[in-house]
């Protein structure tokens, strides 16, 4: 006599687990949806919070004492990192370039080659990538925890905008220091430049300074230093709006400031592309 | 001026029969799929103090963000001063915002700022008082919650309670119609959560308001409570006065009562009386 067969009964699973289990891609297409549903939402939260900032910017109330607090905070005290990250890379492009040009005899060159490189493209992503790991950590630190211990709840609670008091002016004062902040790395690197050009390269700092002035044009600095208005809005902005849509507790901040400085560095390498062609263009 | 008024009386008072000025209608709340509000419906007062009662994680913070659109519902209604806030953006909000308060559980004082530029910040963002007459309600602000001269320390060298009680004179700073009051006494000692209950007690008396009480704390419920709102399972279960709650109410609650260490039935009363 044979044994009642036994009947085995696993998990229940749903017709959509199934199916999945069965066609195996298409999960990996559901999960490169849902990765690009994830960024399209923040590529629309950040474009709505850079509406809002501007709306802020041109509209009262103005926040004057807080912008002043700000360019003090982002501007006045990233000064020593911009200043010395110029000047060492004024020294490099200076001996780099006479190494280079050596050997076509090429060394009175020098003093251009680094006051092109500085002004029209190394001065400002420079300058932007420091400040973009200063300041934009820094924005998104202190708003990430003043999200986790509800002061910025508090600041709605009291009918207060977090949109015009806290993002309006890191963003203005991000936007109007980075320029001066460039301005001031442009010249410490030529100083730089100089400084090799002098001492390693026997050159008389007359003939430095005179190949940059007789060859230097009204665009080669403008052209740098426009780029850094976009630069300073994206740091800011990508600070600003990681900061507030923190989650969680300390460690959320903690992860949310480091995303920041990654996306913030992307954004300058990638947007400096563009606004190259854009104003070679123009 | 006195801190408060020890002869200040507690415990249950007939409850105001003002006008309903919050009113919610059938709200739900999910957050990840969990539904944490399901269906409230409650009215509160003008005058009144409602305690808002229940264990941890039951929505008590949740129902209270919903008054003042700091959360809104995925369902139902919250009508303020007789207006729904739920179609309403952030700066539509902003004119009921400026009748309401909210004391928040830790506080949620600006740390980079002193105490004084904590309480003054209101009124110098909705008055048009000179400084001077700010410094002067500043003052006047910390005297009522006990904290006279500390107005040059900042957030960070204060105790607990003492930033609790800065956080109130910040709320009460332009005299609201409505103070809501978030878990005010947790992590307090018994001795400070009193003092806060007394201070919930005289500023409702001296300016008029109305008072939202959050908490799980039973003495706290009933030193303040003109009534309780018991929510439990995303619902209330009870509302009505302290007495009557300990006079009989839904088993839960008398089930909440004794894992909180207090006997319930007819001896509740006294026995936290006693207490």
């Amino acid at each position: 006599m044979s044994a009642p067969q036994r009947q085995v009964t696993g998990p229940q699973l749903s017709a959509t687990a199934i199916f999945y289990r069965r066609i195996g891609w298409l999960r990996f297409v559901d999960r490169f949806g849902r990765k690009g549903q994830a960024a399209m939402e923040y590529l629309g939260g950040l474009a709505e919070l850079a509406g809002q900032a501007i709306h802020g910017c041109i509209t009262r109330p103005f926040y004057s004492t807080e912008v002043m607090t700000q360019l003090d905070e982002i501007g006045v005290k990233s000064l020593s990192i911009t200043g010395i990250t110029a000047f060492s890379t004024g020294m490099v492009l200076a001996l780099q370039t006479a190494y280079a040009l050596a050997a076509f005899g090429g060394k009175m060159f020098v003093g251009r080659v680094v006051a092109l490189s500085l002004l029209r493209e190394l001065g400002p992503v420079l300058t932007a990538l420091m400040v973009g790991g200063r300041v934009g950590s820094g924005i998104t630190a202190e708003l990430g925890s003043m999200v986790v211990t509800e002061q910025v709840d508090a600041l709605r609670a009291m009918a207060i905008s977090p949109v015009r008091r806290l993002v309006v002016p890191r963003v203005l004062a991000t936007v109007l220091m980075l320029p001066v902040l460039t301005a001031l790395a442009d010249v410490l690197g030529i100083l730089g430049g100089l400084l090799i050009a002098v001492v390693e390269l026997q050159m008389t700092a007359q003939d430095y300074l005179t190949s940059i002035w007789n060859q230097l044009a009204i665009s080669d600095i403008m052209s740098g230093l426009s780029k850094t208005f976009f630069f300073g809005f994206e740091i800011a902005l990508i600070g600003c709006f990681n900061g507030m849509r923190v989650e969680g507790g300390a460690s959320a901040v903690g992860i949310a400031t480091t995303r920041t400085v990654v996306l913030a560095s992307i954004c300058v390498l990638v947007s400096d592309f563009f606004l190259t062609k854009l104003f070679l263009a123009l | 001026m006195p801190v408060f008024d020890p002869n200040t009386p507690l415990g249950p008072r007939p409850a105001p029969a003002g006008d309903t000025i919050v009113e919610f209608e059938n709200v739900t709340k999910r957050y990840s799929g969990k539904e944490i509000l399901a269906g409230v419906n409650l009215q509160i007062r003008r005058g009144e103090i409602l305690c808002v009662l229940g264990p941890s994680g039951t929505g008590k913070s949740v129902t209270l963000r919903h008054i003042n659109g700091l959360t809104k519902p995925d369902e139902g209604d919250v009508r303020v001063f007789g207006e729904s806030v739920i179609p309403l953006t952030e700066d539509q909000l902003s004119p009921i915002r400026r009748r309401l308060a909210m004391l928040f559980q830790g506080g949620a004082l600006f740390d980079s700022m002193t105490v004084e530029q904590n309480v003054a910040f209101p009124l110098q963002e909705h008055t048009t008082k000179t400084p001077r007459e700010i410094a002067e309600t500043v003052a006047e602000k910390l005297s009522m919650v006990g904290l006279p001269g500390t107005q040059r320390k900042m957030p960070s060298e204060l105790s607990g309670g003492m930033r609790k009680r800065v956080a109130l004179a910040r709320s009460i700073a332009l005299e609201p119609e409505m103070i809501l009051y978030d878990e005010p006494t947790t992590g307090l000692d018994p001795l400070t959560s009193e003092k806060i209950g007394h201070l919930i007690v005289d500023i409702n008396k001296r300016i008029k308001t109305t008072s939202v009480v959050v908490t799980h704390d039973i003495v706290m419920a009933r030193t303040v409570s003109d009534r309780l709102a018991f929510l439990h399972q995303g619902r209330f279960q009870f509302i009505g006065t302290f007495s009557e709650a300990s006079r009989g109410g839904p088993p839960v609650l008398m089930e909440y009562f004794r894992s909180m260490g207090f006997p319930c039935g007819t001896g509740l009363v006294q026995v936290v009386k006693d207490l």
